[in-house]
């Protein structure tokens, strides 16, 4: 090889001579750290994937959206906004954009807020366990009292004294006269068979409602007073506000048991939350903050 | 089930509190106790068996109220009005519950729970408007959606504005029509209704709003199902905006089993085009459109807050009457109505029987109910001293209503400012609306048939009950009877009915009406008759009776001045006047068996305080010079048709 290199032409001549300068040597070195510095920044690029499930997603939906699937050119339409948005991302995070972002912050406690409740999955209620609340709780459950009576009607719109006489004289041959209307004609049901003592308060007011509970079985009595006139009642039958047993109610008392059981779990879980960090409000009295 | 169970433990709260009022046989001791405001229990669920009778069946029919127009958050308008309340909650509310008002107080009716209820929102982009708030949601990037969800009322209006024109011109984005979303939504109301429903106590039914407005022009209809048997999604006016379109699918859906109907409501607001007498497309109205119209259509929705439609005062000089909770702008903006007829009932019942006359068929033959269009997820929320209007953020507080001066002032001196129209039209609305059906029992069964054969009733607000009835022979000593009822409905027919041709004598009306124990009095009864007479369609409002035992003046026709009034300090009434029930039996003075008739019922309360009134004694200012102090509360019976022999 060194025979060669004395033949060699004037222009390798100059490259040979220039090899050995020091100064060449330092700018190759520094050339290859260069190219060697972006390549390895460029292999710790972070990454934008796109996998191809997401790909499907995105191009189900535009074709939900539109009825047809996407042609080429709108997939790479798609691809590119779903890139463009990444990034956009990214960078906004990176330059902390999200900070003091209301929305941002309302999604992100949303998620953890589903995240809590998935994780703490709710066991089914035991027997004992849903008895005990059920006992708890028996008087959400409670039957309004129930009535069977008939009633005769006193209009006293035209004075009521004399619809209270007339009623009271009604009362008097009241059981001589078989059944036989001595009232006047009501727009209201003049007969109730089992009705809740809720809707007769409701349509009669509360006197009538109460005299419901409070005359003697089987005879008539009264006048008692509504919000029309005057009645004569007689009560076939009461059945006192009644409490169901368990298994009348089950599936409600279960339902109840376990929102119960998840609005606890979720109160305890933000309890010790809150118990991570102290929180320090200003600007606001005091009172308002207890 | 957790939302059942809050229903259980809310209503029993209530009734708790009853129950409270008898412990034993103390007298009086309930006399602190509003028990007439409790809920109605939902008592241990037991589904009876089909054959069996529910509690409460009468075979003589019993009057149920409800509302057959409610709003929830699915509803476009709605959510943007701030209103986050679901159909769920809304059943809550009709059956005596609590619910939270958009603007931040609770709401809850004070006149009791209700007994049947449809949530029927809008099915136009339903549910797309809580997807696009979702900020997850691609809906919640379409350009459109910005500022939708501010909480600046100004901007609510604004956006709101937007929308209802892109609506209206078909220009929503696609995405807003994503069938996901009207699926998921239509779901949600079907699920809420079908846990809410239980026979005998409290009935739903499914149904949705068909809101088709041409040009602004209101052709809003409630389609109400029979069943849980509902087609998979609404038919709505983004797939035609001519009802016309609408009642062929309804036919369809008939076909198929699914059986329907449809409510129309504020003609008010049509400027003339609900009942216009060409059909939509312009073509001449025929025999088998007006069947297809009234096989579709039976009852229409004659009042409800954004006003009522029985009749206006242009159209109707001699009824004194005619003034109440007029609206006379179009629906969602500040346009004015100009042209009246078309727009309103008692005009259109007219045109019917003319029709009838002319053409042989009459499109026109409805009956009416009430019902309150609320926003709010708040059935019946019409009552006037506890009114919180319909709109949510938008008119829930009484200045934004026009109720009380505006900025605190304590004076009118200042008019205050209403740049886009909105004041004026929330002012112009009424505290009105309550369907009224008379049915064997509380069930969707018994309240569909009596909404298919009009045996229905409009109410003001007051669940106050009418019974009405024609014959040509009833008994002389018939109010006086205990089998009124039952000869009434034997040798008579109901509202809702036809007489048949008479055979020379005029037609008798029983007329029969009940206060309601938390409203006022009633003050007079009137029969409104509409006639055809030499090709002329003619109306006439007579007095039938009258209270405080006062006799009709022959030379007027009217009832004197009962001398009911209410003092404006604090909306207190006169006491001692008027009638807790109004009984008559009238025959028409002015009957010619030769002209088509119809006759309804109106019955009125004594004056008593307008919600501006009462939202102005609260506030400690006077009441506003520019609006009515005081209504008269009134309810109407469906009519009754007279065709002579031909």
């Amino acid at each position: 090889m060194t025979s060669s290199l004395s033949k060699q032409s004037p222009v390798r001549a100059c490259i040979v001579r220039a090899g050995r300068e020091p100064i060449v040597h330092f700018l190759l070195i520094g050339a290859l750290l260069f190219v060697g510095i972006l390549v390895a920044r460029s292999l710790q690029r972070p990454v934008v994937r796109i996998d191809a499930q997401e790909l499907g997603q995105l191009a189900g939906y535009w074709s939900t959206q539109m009825q047809r699937d996407p042609t080429n050119e709108e997939l790479q339409g798609i691809i590119h906004e779903r890139v463009d948005e990444e990034v956009l991302a990214r960078e906004a995070l990176r330059l902390g954009l999200d900070k003091d972002d209301m929305i941002v912050r309302r999604r992100l406690a949303q998620k953890m807020t589903f995240a809590s409740e998935d994780t703490a999955n709710l066991p089914e209620p035991d027997e004992a366990a849903l008895k005990a609340f059920f006992e708890k709780t028996k008087a959400d459950y409670q039957a309004p009292p129930r009535v069977t009576f008939r009633h005769q009607f006193f209009n006293s719109d035209r004075g009521k004294d004399q619809a209270l006489a007339r009623a009271k004289l009604a009362l008097g041959k009241v059981d001589s006269t078989q059944g036989e209307a001595l009232g006047e004609p009501f727009l209201l049901p003049l007969g109730y068979s089992d009705a809740s003592l809720i809707d007769i308060n409701k349509d009669y007011g509360q006197d009538f409602a109460s005299a419901l509970i409070r005359v003697p079985l089987n005879q008539w009595s009264g006048p008692i007073a509504s919000a029309y006139g005057y009645h004569l009642i007689k009560v076939d039958s009461r059945i006192s506000a009644k409490t169901p047993t368990l298994d009348e109610v089950r599936s409600d008392v279960s339902a109840a048991y376990q929102e119960q059981a998840r609005k606890t779990r979720n109160t305890a879980f933000l309890d010790g939350l809150r118990k991570k960090y102290r929180i320090e409000i200003s600007g606001i009295p005091q009172t308002i903050l207890k | 089930m957790g939302n059942r169970w809050r229903t259980t433990a809310g209503s029993l709260t209530a009734m708790a509190v009853v129950l409270a009022a008898f412990p034993g046989s103390t007298a009086g001791s309930g006399s602190a106790v509003t028990g007439s405001r409790a809920a109605k229990a939902p008592v241990v669920a037991k589904k009876a068996a089909a054959s069996a009778h529910l509690p409460g069946y009468n075979i003589e029919r019993n009057a149920y109220f409800g509302d057959l127009h409610v709003h929830t958050k699915l509803s476009f308008d709605a959510y943007i009005f701030n209103v986050r309340a679901s159909p769920d909650d809304a059943y809550r509310f009709a059956k005596g519950d609590t619910i939270g008002h958009p603007s931040g107080f609770n709401i809850r009716l004070s006149g009791g729970p209700l007994d049947f209820v449809a949530v029927t929102d809008h099915s136009e982009y339903i549910g797309a408007l809580q997807e696009a708030a979702d900020t997850n949601s691609p809906l919640n990037k379409l350009p459109i959606v910005e500022g939708l969800f501010s909480t600046d009322p100004v901007k609510i209006g604004q956006a709101f504005s937007r929308v209802i024109e892109a609506m209206g011109t078909n220009s929503l984005p696609k995405e807003f029509g994503d069938k996901r979303i009207a699926s998921k939504a239509w779901k949600e109301i079907q699920d809420a209704a079908e846990r809410n429903n239980d026979p005998g106590h409290f009935t739903t039914f499914v149904g949705y709003e068909f809101t088709s407005a041409p040009d602004g022009r209101n052709l809003h209809r409630n389609v109400i199902f029979k069943s849980a048997k509902v087609p998979e999604l609404p038919y709505s006016a983004v797939q035609s905006q001519d009802p016309e379109n609408l009642w062929h699918q309804m036919d369809s859906w008939r076909k198929a089993g699914i059986e329907v109907l449809a409510i129309p409501h504020n003609m008010n607001g049509s400027d003339g085009l609900m009942f216009e007498q060409t059909r939509r497309d312009g073509r001449a109205m025929d025999k088998a459109y007006s069947d297809l119209r009234m096989r579709n259509e039976p009852i229409a929705e004659i009042t409800q807050i954004k006003g009522t439609s029985e009749t206006h005062p242009s159209l109707s000089p001699n009824d004194e009457w005619a003034n109440f909770e007029i609206m006379e702008s179009y629906i969602g903006r500040a346009k004015a109505i100009t042209k009246f007829s078309g727009g309103y009932v008692r005009d259109a019942l007219k045109s019917g029987i003319l029709m009838q006359d002319t053409k042989g068929f009459n499109p026109f033959k409805f009956g009416f109910i009430g019902s309150s269009d609320t926003h709010n997820a708040a059935p019946g929320s019409v009552e006037d001293r506890n009114y919180f209007s319909k709109v949510g953020r938008t008119d829930g507080k009484p200045e934004q209503r026009g109720s009380i001066p505006a900025e605190g002032r304590k004076t009118w001196d200042i008019p205050t400012a209403d740049p886009n129209g909105n004041l004026g039209r929330f002012q112009s609305w009424g505290a009105s609306g309550i369907a009224g059906v008379w049915a064997e029992e509380n069930s969707r069964d018994a309240i569909y048939s009596a909404m298919r054969r009009k045996e229905t009733f409009a109410t003001s607000g007051p669940r106050m009950r009418v019974r009405f009835f024609a014959a040509y022979d009833y008994p002389q000593n018939i109010l006086k009877r205990s089998d009124l009822v039952t000869v009434a409905y034997r040798s008579g027919v109901p509202m809702g009915g036809d007489l048949m041709p008479s055979k020379g004598k005029a037609p008798q009306f029983i007329l029969w009406a009940m206060r309601d124990p938390n409203s006022g009095y009633l003050q007079r009864a009137q029969i409104v008759k509409g006639w055809v007479e030499n090709g002329v369609a003619k109306e006439a409002v007579f007095d039938v009776a009258c209270s405080d035992n006062l006799a009709i003046n022959p030379a007027t026709g009217r009832c004197p001045d009962n001398g009911a009034k209410v003092d404006l300090s604090n909306c207190e009434p006169t006491k001692f006047k008027g009638d807790a029930e109004m009984r008559t039996l009238w025959r028409d003075p002015t009957f010619k068996p030769n002209q088509r008739a119809f006759y309804y019922a109106r019955v009125l309360e004594n004056p008593s305080c307008r919600w501006s009134t009462w939202d102005a004694i609260r506030n400690g200012t006077p009441p506003n010079p520019k609006l009515l102090p005081t209504i008269q509360e009134r309810v109407w019976s469906s009519p009754i048709w007279y065709a002579p022999s031909l």
